[in-house]
């Protein structure tokens, strides 16, 4: 089955400053969803809400997971269901290896964590990192990983984000995200403050998890990335809302004509 | 050794006369307690008017509620023949000698041979006495004075045992010492411990306080790492959460010498905790570390000293506190660098991390500079765990539960990749797990 995030209608509000007014949008597996706007206009609240972040409070409209709200799900289970979301501005955990972190959540997202309690409360013996991926195998898989995305090596036990540079820390989603194999990933600005050679590696990463049937919805402020990412559909998101949809060829519309071309071909109303 | 037991057990000027005769103690000893008692009755109890209590209060707290050990413990003469908690505690560690204590009693020891060929000696400060007097006399009670504060006068007068370590000159013991003191419900225990590390020899000992549920610990550490000498001492604070305790730790460190303590404060209704490191020649290094992780109404207060004395000492602390529930610390600190100790090296640093919106760090810390050629850091700070780093991790399929885990694991890991003794560091580990509520 072909898994399927549909936004209907959100309205997202921080505190009693409304947002998000009304977002509608779809994103499949194996598809890249393409989302443009300007600074400010939401699209970052809308990332969070699709995660599930509590400063976000859903308003109005839904999110759903093929056809099941999520509204109601903790950020960990919509997880699990195979959403993930690159960070705009990953935070650093120090003290925390990547390695031990990223085991964690394989486990818990592979079900390794609910297998084990499960056996537990059936009578089964608690037996010690049973909740956890075997070691060799996870080691096995994120040397293999890391070698496939361009990742060095040394990341494995360095701390989380802790003293990474800003290329570093979208590397590091992007292996995170190829750890996780969600099927539906929102990749909030990934391609933002990136040299040349950090943005390819970051798009030839989306590109291979695309290639793998995973989905993605590209949230960016400019064309840039999309030189190396090619998309299947381009939302321009605009004051709150996405105001057009359409084919790649929005994108280069987009880039010759500016934000303002929105605002006043569109009737958007002003500020 | 004498096996009458005492003839009071309650904390009495006729108990600190007793303790001399039961163990038919010299009489420089015996002069030394009631010297100590006179100064115990003559301190007043402390108030929150003085700065090292204002932030500590003793409400509660009575002496009339504790008894003395007054009834020798039988030895056992295997480690299979201990209460099993204490056989497996044991176990965590690979050491060169083990003592056991209930109480005042030493009920269980072992040293590697070969370390007492090699002139070592590690068993009872009540032994010690008898076999080494002389050795006794010369370190008991010159780095703790009874005069330092009320809890260290008391001690003075009422203690009945502890630990005695002597490392000779040029001996390296790679294999740490380990000591359980096991401590009786409703006591009030003294224990006192001794440790002596001889010129350029080197040393690792760690002691592990237990129970006390309702008593209370008033213990004394005096440490002597010599010219040359490296001195480990690890003090893990497991006492029972309705136990008061009160400890006053003094290092000297001479020439040369390097002195590392590692302090991990886990229980205790109430500690006021005393660490005094002295850096008494030139080309003295201490390094203090600290770890607390109060839960409950438990309270935590350490005062810390660096005490630079002679030029070019270094000295490092950082003490790393995370708090729960209703649950308060207190971190005072000074750094004192005296008028001739120039290239003194000194850094302080307390950090706090706050679990619970009831629970309270209070860090003071403070410099006081004489000497004009120095290099003196602090700094201190607390600090909420944040939203956003709990939804990071969520946002990767960790729970919320796993997620404060492992921010928590993650803000200790700085103190505990410094821990010498992984035996210790699996303990301090287990702990914390155990206090993020996994285990």
């Amino acid at each position: 089955m072909t898994a399927v995030l549909e936004v209907k209608d959100l309205h997202v509000s921080v505190g009693d400053n409304e947002i998000l007014k009304g977002v509608s949008l779809t994103v499949r597996q194996g598809e890249v969803h393409a989302l443009m706007g300007p600074n400010g206009s939401g699209k970052s609240t809308m990332a969070y809400a699709i995660a599930g972040h509590p400063h976000y409070q859903v308003t109005s409209g839904d999110i759903l997971f093929n056809g099941q709200s999520i509204l109601d799900l903790e950020p960990d289970e919509r997880a699990k269901l195979g959403i993930f979301l690159a960070f705009q501005y990953p935070v650093a955990i120090p003290g925390v290896s990547f390695a031990n972190f990223l085991r964690a959540a394989v486990s818990s997202v592979r079900g390794y964590k609910d297998r084990a309690r499960a056996e537990v409360a059936q009578g089964g013996k608690r037996e010690i990192g049973s909740e956890l991926m075997p070691m060799r195998e996870f080691r096995k898989e994120l040397l293999a990983k890391m070698d496939r995305f361009n990742v060095d090596r040394s990341f494995a036990q360095r701390y989380l984000n802790d003293g990474f540079s800003g290329g570093e820390k979208k590397r590091g989603e992007v292996l995170q995200m190829a750890m996780l194999e969600p099927k539906i990933a929102i990749l909030d600005e990934s391609d933002s403050g990136l040299d040349i050679d950090a943005l390819r590696v970051v798009a030839d990463g989306i590109n291979k998890l695309v290639a793998d049937g995973m989905g993605a919805l590209l949230i960016t402020h400019y064309q840039r990335i999309l030189n190396y990412v090619k998309p299947d559909k381009v939302s321009i998101f605009y004051k709150g809302r996405v105001v057009l949809t359409g084919g790649p060829e929005l994108a280069h519309v987009l880039e010759e004509k500016g934000y303002g071309w929105v605002e006043k071909e569109l009737a958007v109303e002003p500020a | 050794m004498t096996v009458t037991t005492l003839n009071t057990d309650t904390i009495s000027p006729a108990a600190v006369t007793a303790i001399g005769e039961r163990f038919r103690e010299p009489t420089w000893l015996r002069q030394a307690r009631e010297a100590a008692w006179e100064t115990f009755t003559a301190t007043p109890w402390p108030t929150y008017t003085e700065e090292t209590w204002r932030r500590t209060r003793l409400t509660g707290f009575d002496l009339a509620d504790f008894t003395l050990a007054t009834e020798p413990v039988p030895a056992v003469s295997s480690r299979r023949q201990l209460p099993r908690k204490m056989s497996a505690n044991l176990r965590k560690m690979d050491s060169g000698g083990a003592l056991v204590f209930q109480d005042a009693s030493l009920i269980y020891a072992e040293l590697d041979p070969e370390l007492a060929v090699r002139g070592v000696i590690f068993t009872d400060l009540r032994t010690a006495l008898v076999e080494h007097e002389e050795l006794v006399r010369t370190y008991l009670g010159a780095q703790v004075l009874a005069a330092d504060n009320k809890f260290a006068a008391l001690h003075y007068a009422l203690w009945q045992n502890g630990t005695f370590l002597y490392v000779p000159r040029h001996v390296t013991v790679e294999k740490p010492f380990q000591v359980l003191i096991q401590l009786s419900p409703g006591k009030a225990a003294f224990h006192h411990s001794l440790i002596i590390a001889e010129e350029n020899s080197e040393l690792t000992i760690a002691e592990d306080y237990l129970g006390a549920a309702r008593g209370m610990s008033d213990t004394v550490v005096e440490l002597y790492p010599l010219a040359a000498a490296r001195l480990h001492y690890l003090h893990l604070q497991n006492l029972d959460t309705t136990a008061w305790n009160f400890a006053t730790m003094r290092s000297s460190v001479y020439r040369d010498a390097l002195y590392r303590h590692l302090q991990a404060s886990w229980g205790s209704r109430l500690s006021k905790v005393w660490i005094d490191l002295n850096l008494e020649e030139p080309g003295s290094h201490g390094e203090l570390l600290g770890l607390y992780f109060p839960q409950g109404r438990q309270h935590i207060d350490h005062h810390t000293n660096q005490n630079h004395k002679r030029p070019r000492g270094t000295s490092d602390l950082l003490f790393k506190g995370a708090l729960d529930d209703a649950s308060r610390s207190v971190y005072q600190g000074i750094i004192r660098v005296w008028p001739h100790a120039q290239k003194t090296d000194a850094y302080q640093k307390n950090d706090n991390l706050l679990l619970s919106e009831q629970a309270r760090a209070d860090s003071i810390p403070g410099l006081e500079i004489q000497a004009d050629d120095v290099r003196c850091t602090h700094g201190a700070t607390s600090a909420k765990v944040q939203d956003e780093y709990v939804f990071y991790l969520m946002a990767r399929g960790l729970s919320r539960k796993t997620a404060k885990r492992m921010i928590v694991s993650g803000f200790f890991e700085e103190v505990l990749n410094r821990v010498p003794v992984p035996g210790v560091r699996h303990k301090l580990e287990a702990e914390i797990a155990r206090r993020v509520g996994l285990e």
